[in-house]
């Protein structure tokens, strides 16, 4: 044991004189290798190649390597991982978390850059997402907004019309799962909060406003939210999905019939009409799409979803990191996003998104035209991490009373938002 | 008595008694540069406010015992707390019962039976917790899980159920994830223990018509007493602190909340949410339990060395 332990100390101890050794002298920066962090699937193979290739053809030398993270737990994984000494040089932040990390310090400040990223070219409300105290330190990446995908076969067979108003989103759903036996008229898993929003905002609800003295006043109990609140849980019962799941891979269960209504980001499209193996599927004839309908008509107010993109404050290359930057804001990449159905960062670019048929273009535009935040707080992001509005959400879909639960969130979230 | 024998050997007894002490720096500086080192920082991070800004470089301001008066002054804190302790409880005894069985089912056991126990059990040993959570959620999975599949089989409304959104069922099971993860170490070191009783005593004990039971309470329960010792104090410090399992299966389903039990709690607290201060706080908290475990533990072997 003893000359274990010996020959252990005497392990550790080389490899620190050897790790000294090997630390790079810090010259004028050339070449390195950079390591950009994408979030989820939505990115196209298209792009992260454009990207590579693009990057390596204008750095000499100089290699770049995408890594995909998840969006689950993505504020636990950049707060420990952009403070550490083996930081990734670029990232993508959701648009709702970027203000955690911008005023923090754990991002480059990229002022120098607005001009020549786009300048006011550059979507606007992301532009406000990745700044702080005056300071750019996020570009947008992409918008994308949900829209509602169903299956054209299932609403004929039930007898239902595409819904001209929320009420009748709501009402198409039970009528679906009850023509229907063994399908969700729409399907929600119980932690799906963003596709809760429309419903508290349409009835004239909010998650939070500001207070005059700069506090935040939390409104999941406000009589507006509590009439959406209730849309919402009408929707979880017509509902087959687990109680307590989460939003990915929602294409799956419709795919497979078992749901007639989803409500997903833009691009899942490609996921819906040809399976992993690019075949096609039970929807690639019969699949349909709307805006979902506003309390009124019109279409009602989704949340903004969407990704800003930043260089990290301890990048070992900011200079690659930069150009790497460049690139993804370029247009030629953004036109790639477009093209698989993202709102580009470019407003300029608006008109090229999405591109399987030009309804799907227009509804797109439409659901983003009338987007909406969350509240726009530096502690917002914890409100995520804290994982309160899916608890919140999974306890309303177990069938819980949405006024006490309501009140119940509205404390905590106002313990964390000023906090 | 030995005064007058050990004077002249002196010399010769201090190079002895000091070499063993030279021979432990090497591992002693590693140790206290791996483990002591993070648990100073965790003290200075505990009686800091210590938050995002702080760890991207912002300096800390120093809030003493603020951290531990909001901490001990929480009533989550205790239930998280309350709630640890349960779990451990159950997860020890059920694990405690279920190594000792193994064991003693394995000294029972045929060369060929036992060497598949054997391999068995050192497959659910050697599975990473991540990868035993994913699959054992797999298995309770709410729409295809095999468990609802069987159970709905057999006549049980179990279609489509949910088995973690209710807290005690969310328990249940990671109460058989980790039971199951480690019941191998328990079995194996009770075996390992159990071929160093002597069978001339069990034998004598047999012939005096003593029966199984009492020959395993007198006989092989006190050969057996260090070596249980140190399995139920390892078992409560590791079920307390579990993590991974809980923090995984709060991924797949359930509630997070009402599900916390002490090691993500701090990791909510201090990762998710950026309060590394608080997060120290509790983490400091729980150090100062586990220290008074393992002192009552180093106690009773220092006592039973003297006996």
């Amino acid at each position: 044991m003893r000359k274990l332990a010996l020959a252990g100390a005497l392990g550790v101890a080389a490899a620190v004189v050897l790790a000294g050794c090997s630390t790079p002298t810090p010259a004028e920066e050339e070449t390195g290798d950079i390591r950009v962090w994408l979030v989820g699937t939505d990115t196209p193979q298209e792009a992260r190649d454009y990207l590579k290739a693009t990057f390596e053809e204008e750095n000499p030398g100089s290699t770049l390597t995408i890594e995909e993270q998840q969006w689950t737990g993505l504020v636990d994984l950049l707060t420990t991982s952009l403070s550490s000494s083996d930081s990734p040089d670029v990232v993508e932040v959701g648009n709702t978390q970027a203000a955690a990390f911008t005023s923090a310090g754990a991002f480059l400040d990229i002022t120098d850059m607005y001009e020549d990223l786009g300048g006011d070219d550059l979507l606007p409300g992301f532009v406000e997402a990745g700044s702080y105290d005056g300071k750019f330190y996020a570009a947008p990446y992409y918008s994308g907004s949900r829209i509602v995908f169903y299956n054209t076969a299932q609403y004929a067979q039930a007898g239902v019309e595409v819904p001209t108003t929320l009420q009748e989103y709501v009402d198409n759903a039970g009528k679906l799962a009850a023509a229907l036996p063994g399908v969700a008229g729409v399907w929600y898993p119980g932690q799906d909060w963003y596709n809760a929003l429309p419903f508290i905002w349409e009835n004239g609800g909010e998650v939070a406003v500001q207070n005059s003295d700069g506090t935040w006043d939390a409104q999941f109990s406000s009589p507006g939210s509590l009439t959406g609140l209730e849309q919402v849980q009408a929707l979880m019962e017509s509902s087959t999905a687990p109680k307590d799941g989460d939003e990915s891979n929602l294409w799956v269960p419709f795919r497979e019939e078992k749901a007639a209504t989803i409500s997903a980001p833009s691009w899942a499209y490609w996921s819906i009409i040809a399976d992993e193996d690019q075949n096609d599927t039970a929807l690639t004839d019969t699949l349909g799409y709307f805006a979902l309908p506003g309390k009124d008509g019109g279409a009602a107010q989704v949340f903004a979803g969407g990704s800003n993109i930043a260089i990290s404050a301890k990048s070992a290359h900011p200079t690659l990191a930069k150009s790497a930057l460049s690139i993804i804001e370029s247009p030629e990449y953004q036109t790639i996003l477009a093209g698989a159905g993202l709102v580009p960062a470019l407003t300029s670019l608006g008109d090229k998104t999405a591109g399987a048929t030009p309804e799907l273009a227009a509804i797109i535009a439409e659901a983003a035209a009338t987007a909406k935040l969350t509240p726009a707080s530096p502690k917002w992001a914890d409100v995520e991490a804290a994982r309160v509005l899916q608890d919140f959400f999974v306890q309303l879909a177990n069938g819980g009373d949405a006024a006490s639960l309501a009140a119940d969130l509205d404390t905590k979230i106002e313990a964390i938002l000023n906090g | 008595m030995t005064i007058a024998l050990r004077r002249p050997r002196r010399p010769s007894r201090r190079r002895d008694e000091a070499l063993p002490f030279l021979l432990l720096i090497p591992a002693g500086a590693v140790i206290l540069a791996l483990t002591g080192w993070p648990l100073v920082q965790l003290l200075i991070m505990s009686l800091q406010e210590f938050g995002r800004a702080q760890i991207f470089g912002a300096p800390p301001d120093w809030v003493w015992f603020e951290n531990y008066a909001a901490v001990l002054s929480d009533e989550t804190f205790w239930i998280v707390l309350g709630r640890s302790i349960l779990f451990a409880l159950v997860n020890v005894v059920t694990t405690m019962s279920l190594g000792i069985l193994i064991a003693l089912l394995m000294t029972r056991l045929g060369r060929v039976l036992k060497l598949l126990v054997s391999a068995g059990l050192l497959l659910a040993w050697a599975m990473p917790p991540i990868t035993a959570t994913v699959v054992w959620g797999w298995l309770f999975d709410t729409r295809r899980g095999v468990i609802n599949y069987l159970l709905t089989g057999a006549g049980l409304d179990f279609d489509n159920h949910s088995w973690l959104i209710q807290p005690l069922s969310f328990f249940f099971v990671a109460t058989v994830i980790i039971t199951w993860q480690s019941v191998p170490f328990v079995a194996f070191t009770v075996y390992a223990g159990l071929t160093q009783v002597p069978t001339e005593v069990l034998e004598a004990a047999q012939l005096d018509g003593s029966s199984a039971l009492q020959r395993f309470r007198f006989v092989t329960f006190p050969y057996l007493r260090p070596v249980l010792l140190v399995l139920l104090l390892l078992q409560i410090i590791w079920d307390m602190r579990v993590f991974p399992q809980i923090k995984a299966l709060q991924t797949i389903g359930g509630i997070a909340s009402e599900t916390n039990t002490i090691g993500p709690y701090i990791y909510s607290v201090s990762i998710a949410g950026g309060e590394l201060g608080l997060g120290g706080a509790i983490a400091v908290i729980l150090v100062i339990v586990m220290m008074a475990l393992s002192a009552y533990y180093i106690r009773s072997t220092v006592r039973q060395d003297e006996a």
